[in-house]
């Protein structure tokens, strides 16, 4: 059987991607302009998906561990004969579950993807706008002879980036809001596996000479419940901030686009 | 930024953009140079991505923006040509960008949309109207994939990191070397640690020889004119260069 997935990896996997190890400043008192709060707001939201992100990032390995379990008790099932019957069926479950927990799986990486890339497009833009904002100073102050052609092009420029900005936080809001769906997907394979492992126990006890082993398998479920039921609680909180600063960091993107 | 004109005639100018005194410290200070041929202009390194809002002001005061047809990289690092993706917001959508072939991909990820034209390894011309600048290789002087720029009118050279020297701010009042032997200190340790190749400086030397030279600008610090031009590739051919092998247990830098 495949080791269990300790409480202290799940730990130090999201210790590894919280705000202060990443180095992302959920702080926005360090820049005041329009600018550096979208920038604040951008790395708080990527910050946030980070660490939900991580929280379900055992989910592969659990999967396959619980696959493996299923396997094991159906060869438990066949050898204790007509007693194994019930624990058969339900092994049947557990791979219907499985093969859930892997579709989630496959689409949280999909959205850890995405949400990568649309927070690195997001910062680079945010870099390439203060440019472009120095750079319509710079020629205001300057007033060169030549400027307004210049003026024109940046200041179209300028608008084409905030553009760009708002697709890139809106899809990572989309993400986070796809992002809690799955996690309530999960929370579903929680309360069925749990109700999985009771039966599989409630069978042990009537099973005889196979209880020790039909307990086992409900024991080692139980765990399995236990971590998914964790990945879920530590994703709950990121998740629900990540939603109401990709709110306003949408608003506040478009309030810079209309002035 | 200020800028300064180092050459002069009827439809063909070489304007020279630096020495900003609000650039922060922790950036190394850069020459940009403009060439201007008709109505069209190309900008040579045009720089790192820090300094493209004051080159923009410094070049409105000069030449409107939409002549800006060319840009050239002498070659890959970030204080050449990470500037790219807003000269490409601000410049004609056909602005062509002229780099060694070894680099298109690298730089591509300053800017993957950009319309890179790619110099071989013999080099090649750009013509502007009227004007015809000369790409003479330059390989390993420092970047593997590296251009001089030569306008045999104007006679003058942009050698990119070839005589570079980093000054200190109280240097920066002149686009000039006023005096070659007490320059050579800022010059010195940038040579000596930047270039690894003795067959390749040689055979630059050899190569730009043979032209007919006014003025060198180089991407850092001051130019050279009139007898420092060959007092600078006499004393580039006798540096010793290649200093990061002592770091590597000495080597045998004979190549």
């Amino acid at each position: 059987m495949s080791t269990e997935l300790s409480a202290a990896e799940t730990d130090t996997a999201v210790e590894a991607a919280s705000p202060a190890k990443t180095g992302l400043s959920t702080s926005s008192t360090q820049d005041r302009t329009p600018l550096g709060r979208i920038q604040s707001d951008t790395n708080q939201l990527f910050s946030k998906c980070l660490y939900a992100f991580h929280s379900f990032g055992n989910l592969g390995e659990l999967s396959e561990n619980m696959r493996i379990l299923s396997l094991n008790a159906e060869l438990a099932a066949g050898r204790a004969g007509e007693k194994g019957n019930a624990v058969r069926a339900l092994t049947q479950y557990t791979r219907e579950l499985v093969a859930r927990l892997n579709g989630v799986n496959l689409s949280m990486l999909t959205l850890k993807s995405e949400t990568y890339n649309q927070s690195a497009s997001a910062l680079r833009t945010l870099h390439q706008l203060r440019l472009l904002n120095r750079a319509l100073d710079e020629l205001n102050v300057r007033k060169g002879e030549f400027a307004t052609v210049a003026v024109d092009k940046t200041t179209r420029s300028r608008a084409d980036k905030l553009s760009s900005l708002l697709d890139d936080v809106q899809g990572m809001t989309r993400n986070v809001n796809k992002l809690s769906a799955e996690a309530n997907g999960v929370s579903e394979v929680v309360s069925q596996a749990g109700s999985i492992a009771t039966n599989i126990a409630i069978e042990a006890s009537a099973a005889g000479d196979h209880e020790a082993e039909f307990d086992q398998v409900a024991t080692t479920m139980r765990g399995y419940v236990a971590q998914l039921h964790n990945m879920v609680d530590m994703a709950g909180s990121p998740i629900r901030d990540a939603g109401s600063v990709g709110t306003n960091l949408q608003e506040r993107t478009r309030q810079n686009i209309r002035s | 930024m200020i800028s300064q004109t180092i050459f002069q005639q009827p439809g063909h100018k070489w304007l020279a953009f630096g020495q900003d005194p609000n650039k922060p410290e922790k950036l190394i200070d850069t020459n940009q140079i403009v060439i201007i041929g008709g109505e069209s202009a190309i900008i040579l390194d045009p720089g790192g991505i820090e300094i493209f809002p004051p080159m923009l002001a410094a070049l409105t005061d000069e030449i409107p923006i939409e002549n800006v047809k060319h840009l050239f990289m002498s070659h890959q690092d970030p204080d050449i040509g990470s500037s790219l993706p807003l000269w490409r917001q601000v410049c004609n959508e056909n602005v062509e960008i002229h780099l060694s072939w070894l680099w298109t991909t690298f730089v591509a990820h300053f800017d993957a949309e950009a319309n890179i034209q790619p110099i071989p390894d013999e080099g090649g011309t750009i013509q502007l109207p009227g004007v015809s600048l000369q790409l003479i290789p330059a390989h390993y002087m420092h970047s593997s994939g590296n251009f001089s720029v030569y306008d045999p009118e104007a006679k003058i050279l942009w050698t990119g990191d070839i005589g570079a020297a980093m000054l200190p701010h109280r240097h920066r009042d002149s686009f000039f070397v006023e005096d070659f032997n007490s320059h050579i200190q800022y010059m010195e340790g940038f040579h000596r640690r930047w270039l690894g190749s003795i067959r390749a400086r040689d055979a630059w030397i050899a190569s730009v020889s043979k032209l007919d030279i006014d003025i060198i600008t180089p991407q850092h610090g001051l130019f050279f004119r009139g007898e420092d031009v060959k007092r600078f590739l006499d004393w580039l051919s006798r540096l010793n260069i290649g200093s990061g092998l002592d770091s590597m247990g000495g080597g045998n830098n004979n190549d």
